[in-house]
């Protein structure tokens, strides 16, 4: 069983993601995957998916047309406007894209990411036992590199059954991080007005990371250490040499040597993922304890 | 001299690094011997797994664990990773690699300069680059790029003061008396030095990389 899908319109950033590439650290490549992955997980829930791919989107929006084959789609993510044919469908849900009909996704209220998931597999290679685009090392996906407007998927595999999931709201409550790995290069000043000033995402905010405006200039006019590079994982938040702070995310590089003052935990590191440019945020401090148990109970 | 002596596991620090991963550093700068004692870490938790490990990355002077907190914690990760501070390191099987290098001209723009800030020719820099093999210190930065080192005192340099935006596949850099090989486009405040047609990178090959932390490398002159 397969479908053949086009892609009428897409905005920049638009990728084939799956759960990431790991183990490849020690080869100089991130694991990429999507930026909210709870959001992937619910769209192939939506979509009763026997893959592991999908794609996804950003504000952009994106259409598509079913050119051959039935195929089952589920989307979610942040919050989008969705409509098959010009009907409206509801978001987050799921539906059989029949041949010559059309999906089309817009923007809505708020968040950057959004997923289509599908019936089956998107039929582009595994690289180092991963379908993922990686934008930094431009591998996975198609060609390693984003979608495009004209392009073809082909998805094969027949689907499990569809079932529903709960719908995710905004949240804009602190982020909660765990010290970096530098945290004591920093003045225990500067630390205690990194938990009580606010930042605001920027504009400069892709997949490898989100820098962040720092309202309460905290890290102004603090020079940077020269320090040896060591590895790097999502949620890490670097200071550049001018005071700015950013968060890596999925594409990030595998190694970096700017002093990194927090990691984001992995519980909230989707909800960062989906504060679009302008939106205030505080980080709060956990233990690593702590943090693993809220891991635990949101994959429950 | 490889292996973790007395010293390098007392100066073992282990720290989270999120939630989900720890960092096991042996120095906060770039050091021989706390290279070595990295590659050795890495080495031991390659052939003692600890069950709930899933990534080791090994880089300059610290090891990157990730590990699963459903399985393991990070006190009991601690315990695990300290008892492989402690063991004996395996005899050293380093495999050495041929480079050969298109030193200066277009294939290496910043060869004049490097050798006058090191008091050398051109040749005699070259000379003096290959004359010992150069150990892989880790791969990082970019896929299949790896750092090399180290070369002598007076062949140490500082970055250049301003980026390239890229360079080819192969470039060959040199910086902070270290040897660098580029496996894809990257951008770089290091010196490019030459161009080798070796290419450390390819992702439909399994491993993808060629190289790893503790070869040697000798390079010669085209």
């Amino acid at each position: 069983m397969s479908a053949r899908l086009k892609l009428l319109r897409c905005g920049p950033l638009t990728t084939i993601q799956d759960a990431g590439r790991y183990n490849g650290l020690r080869h100089g490549v991130s694991a990429s995957g999507p930026m909210d992955a709870g959001a992937f997980a619910r769209a192939g829930i939506l979509a009763g998916t026997s893959g592991t791919t999908g794609i996804e989107f950003t504000t952009g929006g994106i259409a598509l047309k079913s050119v051959e084959g039935t195929v089952r789609i589920g989307w979610s993510g942040g919050d989008f406007r969705a409509a098959v044919d010009g009907v409206a469908v509801p978001w987050s849900s799921g539906a059989d894209l029949q041949p010559g009909s059309v999906l089309e996704i817009a923007a809505g209220a708020w968040g950057n990411f959004g997923y289509l998931r599908f019936s089956g597999e998107i039929d582009v290679p595994a690289l180092m036992g991963s379908r993922a685009t990686s934008m930094r090392a431009r591998i996975g996906g198609l060609d390693g590199r984003a979608l495009r407007q004209e392009d073809e998927l082909t998805i094969v595999g027949a689907g499990l059954e569809r079932q529903t999931v709960d719908a995710v709201d905004q949240d804009l409550s602190p982020v909660r991080f765990i010290w970096g790995i530098h945290a004591e290069q920093f003045t225990k000043d500067v630390r205690q007005r990194f938990v009580n000033s606010s930042f605001f995402v920027t504009a400069a905010m892709d997949r490898m990371g989100f820098r962040l405006k720092d309202a309460g200039n905290v890290f102004e006019g603090k020079s940077s250490l020269s320090l040896v590079s060591e590895p790097v994982l999502p949620g890490d938040v670097q200071i550049l040499g001018d005071g700015t702070p950013i968060v890596l995310m999925r594409d990030h590089q595998p190694t970096g040597g700017y002093p990194r003052i927090a990691t984001v935990i992995r519980a909230d590191l989707d909800r960062l993922a989906q504060m679009r440019p302008g939106t205030e945020l505080a980080f709060t401090s956990v233990t690593v304890e702590h943090a693993q148990a809220l891991w635990r109970s949101r994959q429950k | 001299m490889i292996g973790t002596s007395a010293a390098d596991v007392q100066r073992a620090c282990i720290v989270p690094l999120g939630d989900a991963a720890a960092l096991v550093r042996f120095a906060d700068r770039l050091d021989d011997q706390a290279n070595r004692a990295a590659l050795a870490l890495a080495d031991a938790l390659e052939r003692s797994p600890i069950t709930g490990v899933l990534e080791i990355a090994p880089s300059l002077v610290s090891v990157l664990v990730r590990y699963d907190s459903d399985v393991i914690d990070l006190v009991r990760l601690s315990g695990e990773i300290g008892l492989r501070l402690s063991s004996e390191a395996a005899p050293s099987a380093a495999k050495i690699h041929d480079i050969a290098v298109r030193f200066g001209g277009e294939d290496g723009p910043d060869l004049l300069e490097v050798a006058a800030q090191s008091g050398l020719t051109p040749s005699e820099f070259i000379a003096q680059h290959n004359a010992q093999p150069l150990r892989v210190l880790t791969t990082g930065f970019a896929p299949g790029f790896v750092y090399c080192g180290f070369h002598s005192q007076e062949m140490t340099v500082p970055r250049r003061s301003s980026v390239r935006a890229r360079v080819p596949v192969g470039s060959v850099l040199f910086a902070a008396g270290q040897t660098a090989i580029t496996a894809t486009e990257v951008p770089t405040g290091w010196h490019v030095i030459g161009r080798t047609e070796f290419c450390n990178f390819n992702a439909f090959a399994n491993p993808p990389t060629v190289l790893s932390a503790g070869d040697n490398l000798v390079f010669s002159a085209l």
